[in-house]
């Protein structure tokens, strides 16, 4: 502490005096002054007591302590005073001094050392700013532990009697773990100080099990005084406390069977003589985290929710495996939907859904608790009363007089705890049980009395009882009566306005005239009640009988509710203005009678009787008013009823009725009827016997001073169905071009619906091999024609082709629907007119085409002739012909082709490998003319000769536009042999030898009017030269049916056929010169004429 | 494992074990010489009865056995040979090579043993497992069962070899020790009891 010093110094002081001197010697007089000054305070301090020091623990004693001077030992003496103080000084042997605290502000306190007669004073201006305020060191009373929890408990006193005021007081509270001592939290605890002392407890919740390690603790204070302006600081560190667990013999895991909330952080650790190797939580591994020897620990982070039988958590060693079970789950939710009410106003039932399952059971499930707060009653949950639809329900005895209840329902855990609280009069919650021992006992025919018993205290309260009465056939009824309650007793209620003789069934529940619940219903009573008088006559009505001579009266049995018991029989009378007739008695059930009357008007009487007595009597008269304008009309119902309607007749008295009958059932017709009050104008009739698809009569009549009179009569159905049978049609005529139809009606029965037309439908068709097409799909070659007009029953169906089939569709329709279809085939007549027409025609036309073309050709053929067939010059004076005399030399004169009969010729006719036809020229070589080109040219094998005999005559014709020098074109004419097309088939033509095929040479005009291309020409005049076809080549016969040869040659002497040749002799038409050598020419054919023009 | 000792919580559970069916008084503790006597006569199919209790025994301790494992939790089914491992200590023992007497009174014992500590564990799996009602109906079953042998045992060692008396052990007390005991040492209970009830069966 450095505190102001003082010391006395010698009186001798520099004078003040200033003396003048030079600068540099002022300069060193300073610095020697200085340090002979500096030399005498240090010798003073030696000398003197020095550093004073002051603290304090309490605020009230002052401990003040110096540093002894220098050289100075025992027997040094010192003095102490203190300014302003009497009696202040003290003499004392040590260097401190303990002296009440000082007042605020600076002291200044004297300390003279006397030692071996030299004295030291050294003076101190102390400030209690100057002040330490050291606490004493706390000690720690008590170290406990409570290991189940983890939870060091620590005691100490704050020693706060020695302080004079009050203070605050901070503890600094240091935790360390295991032998290392590991800092493991350092806490503050702040206290105040309050002139006492008090023990302190404070308490620390280790995260590790205690058991796990030594954790030692060490505390401190710091006292913040407002009293005190010095410095405050902390004390010394309390001696260690620690504590430890003493493990027995077995490992051991901790914590044991430990309660955790979800999601918490909570540390493992296994207590092991042993190395343990392995950690695990449920499945999962953990790591290890060593402590003291072979002690490990896991902590586990954000544990999850553990299953019923808890989290094991496992420690495996070498050979066993220690464990622990933890149970994470989650304090009681609030208890929801609670609700408390009484059956009996004996006893509160409250009941509630305990919310979020906690996931702990067993001993560590929730306890519940409800405490009434005005009674201050309370009553346990206990965890077997749990049922298994998760609402739990606890009973609390009512408090007589006691209406209002404050309840609390508390839950609470090894997690925590949470409450639900419910303030309610329970008057107003009230739910009795289910009324039992119910009866009913008769009062009369129209009345009962109902009783029943209520178990409860309901003497404070009125209830409210609902009685449910059910009847055959009619609609529930609810009736409320409000009676007063009673005690644990029976009660009672009369149910008046019943019907006789009718089976009632009754229920009743209750609850309290303010309603909070309805009781259960109790079970059902069933009760007949007794008979009574009918209370109206039959419905009646009455017919003639077909012959006119019998009326037949029908009644309809009385309704229960009119009957009032069962109906034992009937009493029929009939009365006159003369007479009246009763007949027997007529019993149950027969509900007509028959009498035989005139045709009076009589009025008949129908009384119902029953075990009580008989009814009103029901009259009708039964004559009937004729009605002369009355119309059959058409109705169709809707659904299963038929609505009628007529205009108001202000005539009509009494009532209307109106009874229908199935048209198809034979007189009397009656099924049923219906009476409806005379201002009516439109009733609807429902039946269950109505059918759909069957015709029904309706008549309504109209009562008029006690007599009917028919007013309408309707035919109808409720539903109009489709026929079931197709219309019987025949065929009644047929001719080339039109079939007549004609058909039958359908059966009202079969019809089952009002007809509305037919449907014709007819197409060609064969009965064998035409399939019945959908006639809706519309095909079209289906002609359809709707008849509209029933009473049609003929139809004629025109535009028809002759000896055709047909197939005729007819059907008929009703609102309801298409019938079934009835088919025929019908085949048409031959039309035989129009078959004679088309033959005769196309021959009639055919002749005249041919005298028109004969005629023609007739008068043209001189021009036919010249165009066609030119004449043809004399070969006489051919120069062609003179080729003669190269071969006969010697022959000077001109001489006509000498005509050998029958002299076979040889043809050779040049084969071409070409299959198609090729134009070659053909080279006829007669015995007597050599050839006169060099037979080189041709392969002596490929020359197919024929035999040839020209029927009339071979003729060499020259040509007369070539020049003799320019060589000679040789013409044979060949007879062509056949004039018609040759029957072969194709494909015999095709098998036929190539050779054969090439056999003929066409003939054609070569191409000679050029002296270059005569050269040319007669070098390939075998190849190009001759005939040129006028048709396909192949397609001809190459043997001629007439040629003298055709018949007796094989296939490699064949003869040439031509369809026409321009060389040939045969197609000439004979020149009107009979001086014509070939006036005699051969046959002439038609066909000729169509031949092309040669040479063209 | 602690050592066998007869506990105040198990004797009211014998009783009931003799007294259930009332075919059998409850044991005579009075000396070895006492007369024996039963209620009713021993059947004469008695064995044929404790042969079938056994091989009906037989047939369900292993399913019994993975139903109890299996209600424990995570790690019990993949650390079977350390939690469940069937070294239980002071298990009564069995000489299948033995007289017939000597086997019945073996028998008796173990059953008795294991019908001590079977109720042991269905008092605890009762209050852990609350709802694994399967596991309590199957521990119930094979209770009853074992009573049913017992008292045919007993009615045999009576009336055939005048056996009054068969002094028993019972196995440790599970009431004081901690969950993750209880939970062993049923297993290993349950780990024994499926092995030497084969053995018993295969002995008669």
């Amino acid at each position: 502490m450095d505190i102001y010093l003082h010391w006395r110094q010698p009186s001798q002081m520099v004078g003040s005096k200033r003396m003048r001197m030079p600068s540099n010697f002022r300069w060193l007089l300073a610095t020697f002054v200085l340090l002979h000054l500096l030399n005498q305070v240090n010798s003073q301090k030696k000398g003197t007591p020095r550093d004073l020091k002051c603290t304090t623990n309490n605020l009230q004693v002052w401990d003040c302590s110096w540093k002894a001077p220098l050289g100075t030992g025992h027997g040094t003496m010192y003095k102490v005073c203190i300014e302003d103080r009497p009696r202040s000084c003290h003499q004392l042997e040590k260097t401190n001094i303990k002296i009440p605290a000082l007042s605020p502000g600076d002291h200044e306190i004297t300390i003279n050392s006397l030692h071996d007669s030299e004295s030291f004073i050294s003076i101190f201006k102390l400030n209690e700013k100057n002040v330490s305020l050291i606490p004493d060191t706390p000690e720690i009373l008590n170290l406990s532990a409570d290991f189940s929890t983890s939870t060091l408990h620590l005691k100490w006193n704050d020693k706060g009697s020695v302080f004079p005021h009050h203070s605050n007081v901070i503890w600094e509270i240091k935790i360390l773990r295991k032998d290392s001592m590991e800092l493991v939290e350092l806490v503050t605890y702040n206290t105040t100080l309050n002139g006492r002392d008090i023990v302190h407890h404070w308490s620390w919740t280790s995260d590790m099990p205690l058991e796990c390690a030594t954790h030692h603790v060490r505390i401190r204070c710091y006292i913040d005084s407002p009293h005190f302006s010095g410095l405050k600081e902390w004390s010394d560190w309390s001696p260690v406390k620690n504590i430890s667990w003493t493990p027995d013999s077995q490992t051991k895991v901790f914590p044991q069977d430990n309660i955790i909330l979800v999601g918490s952080d909570i540390t493992f650790c296994c207590i092991s003589q042993e190395k343990v190797l392995l950690a695990q939580i449920g499945s999962k591994n953990c790591p290890l985290i060593h402590l003291d020897g072979e002690n490990v620990a896991i902590k586990i982070h954000n544990i999850s929710v553990s299953e019923n039988s808890g989290t094991n958590v496992i420690f495996t060693t070498e050979d066993y495996i220690y464990g622990t079970v933890i149970f994470s789950g989650y304090p009681p939710d609030v208890p929801q939907k609670l609700n408390c009410e009484t059956h009996d106003l004996e006893e509160i039932v409250c009941s509630w859904n305990p919310g979020r399952p906690t996931a702990l059971v067993g001993p560590r499930s929730t306890n519940y608790t409800l405490f009434e707060s005005f009674s201050g009653k309370s009553v346990r949950f206990k965890n077997g009363e749990v049922p298994t639809n998760e609402s739990y329900r606890v009973c609390f005895k009512m408090i007589p007089s006691q209406e209002i209840y404050n309840f609390t329902l508390s839950g609470h855990n090894p997690l925590g705890q949470s409450e639900s609280t419910i303030l309610i009069n329970i008057t107003e919650r009230v739910s009795p049980h289910t009324p039992t021992l119910f009866k009913v006992k008769d009062i009369n025919s129209n009345a009962v009395t109902l009783s029943w018993h209520l178990s409860g205290n309901f003497a404070r309260i009125n209830l409210l009882c609902q009685i449910k009465i059910n009847k055959a056939n009619s609609a529930q009824e609810l009736r409320s009566v409000t009676i007063k309650g009673v005690e644990n007793s029976n009660y009672r209620v009369a149910m008046d306005k019943l019907n006789a003789y009718t089976m009632y069934t009754f229920r009743i529940r209750c609850s309290s005239e303010t309603y909070w619940k309805w009781s259960k219903w109790s079970n059902e009573k069933q009760h007949l009640t007794t008979e009574a008088i009918p209370s109206k006559g039959p419905d009646t009505w009455r017919e003639w009988s077909s012959d006119g001579k019998n009326l037949i009266i029908y009644w309809k049995p009385l309704p229960v509710n009119e009957a009032n018991g069962k109906i034992l029989s009937y009493n029929v009378s009939c009365s006159s203005d003369e007479e009246t007739q009763s007949l027997s008695e007529i019993l149950d059930p027969q509900h007509k009678a028959e009498i035989r009357l005139d045709k009076n008007d009589y009025i008949i009487s129908v009384v119902a009787k029953n075990s009580v007595g008989s009814s009103p009597p029901s009259k009708i008269a039964s004559m009937e008013i004729p009605n002369d304008d009355l119309r059959v009309e058409q109705v169709v119902g809707m659904g299963k009823r038929i609505l009628l309607t007529w205009h108001p007749d202000p005539n009509m008295t009494c009532d209307y009725v109106i009874k229908w009958c199935n048209s198809s059932q034979s007189e009397p017709c009656l099924m049923d009827w219906k009476k409806v009050p005379s201002n009516s104008t439109e009733v609807i009739i429902e039946s269950d016997q109505f059918r759909p698809g069957v015709r029904y009569n309706f008549f309504l009549y109209g009562c008029r001073n006690q007599g009917y009179q028919l007013l309408r009569s309707v035919i109808g159905y409720i539903k109009e169905l489709a026929p079931i049978v197709a219309p019987n049609f025949t065929v009644e005529d047929t001719t080339s071009d039109s079939i007549l139809v004609k058909w039958e009606d359908i059966p009202v029965e079969e019809l089952r619906g009002f007809l509305r037309g037919y449907l014709f439908y007819f197409e060609k068709g064969e009965k064998d091999t035409s399939k019945m097409r959908g006639l809706e799909s519309g095909h079209s070659d289906i002609k359809v024609k709707n008849i509209t007009d029933i009473s049609q029953k003929t139809l004629r169906i025109a535009d028809l082709q002759g000896k055709t089939s047909y197939h005729l569709i007819l059907q008929a329709y009703t609102d309801g629907g298409l019938g079934p279809e009835k088919s025929m085939f019908v085949v048409t007549n031959e039309n035989s007119v129009g078959l004679i027409i088309a033959i005769l025609i196309p021959v009639a036309v055919a002749v005249v085409i041919g005298v028109v073309t004969s005629v023609l050709c007739y008068r043209k053929r001189e021009w036919i002739k010249e165009t066609f067939y030119p004449d043809i010059p004399n070969p006489e004076n051919c120069k062609a012909l003179q080729f003669q005399k190269s071969v006969c030399e010697g022959s000077s004169a001109l001489k006509t082709l000498e005509m050998n009969p029958c002299t076979p010729n040889n043809v050779e006719v040049l084969e071409t490998r070409s299959i198609l036809p090729k134009i070659e020229d053909t080279e006829i070589i007669s015995p007597v003319v050599e050839r006169p080109i060099d037979s080189s040219d041709v392969e002596p094998e490929n020359h197919v000769v024929v035999s040839y005999c020209p029927p009339i005559i071979e003729e060499e014709i020259a040509n007369p536009a070539v020049d003799e020098a320019a060589g000679t074109s040789q013409v044979i004419y060949i007879d062509v042999q056949s004039m018609y097309q040759p029957q072969t088939k194709p494909e015999e033509d095709q098998e036929i030898d190539p050779i054969v095929v090439a056999g003929y040479k066409p003939q054609m005009r070569l191409p000679i009017n050029s002296t270059v291309e005569e050269t040319a020409a007669e070098d390939n005049m075998d190849k190009t030269a001759g005939y040129r076809p006028q048709a396909n080549v192949n397609t001809w016969k190459l043997v001629s049916p007439d040629s003298p040869r055709s018949t007796d040659s094989n296939s490699e002497i064949v003869s040439f056929g031509s369809p026409c040749s321009i060389n040939s002799r045969q197609f000439l038409i004979p020149p009107k010169d009979e001086d014509s050598p070939k006036s005699g020419g051969g046959g002439w054919s038609f066909s000729n004429f169509f031949q092309n023009k040669p040479n063209d | 494992m602690a050592p066998s000792c007869l506990f105040p919580g198990v004797m009211p559970l014998l009783l009931v074990l003799h007294w259930k069916h009332g075919a059998v008084s409850p044991l005579p503790v009075t000396s070895v010489n006492a007369t024996c006597a039963t209620r009713h006569p021993c059947h004469s199919t008695v064995m044929s009865q404790i042969r079938s209790q056994l091989a009906q025994l037989n047939g369900s301790a292993n399913a019994l056995f993975i139903l109890y494992y299996t209600a424990q939790g995570e790690p019990f089914p993949n650390n079977l040979d350390k939690l469940c491992a069937p070294n239980v200590t002071d298990f009564p023992p069995f000489h299948a090579n033995g007289t017939e007497k000597t086997k019945l009174v073996e028998m008796y014992r173990i059953i008795a043993y294991l019908g001590a500590f079977l109720g042991n564990i269905t008092q605890d799996q009762k209050l852990l497992n609350p709802s694994a009602l399967s596991l309590h109906s199957k521990l119930g079953t094979t209770a009853d069962i074992m009573r049913g042998l017992l008292s045919n045992v007993h009615c045999r060692l009576c009336n055939k070899y005048h056996v009054a008396h068969v002094d028993v052990a019972y196995g440790p007390d599970t009431s004081g020790k901690d969950v993750f005991q209880k939970k062993k040492l049923g297993c290993q209970l349950l780990g024994k009891y499926k092995q030497v009830i084969g053995v018993l069966t295969q002995a008669f």
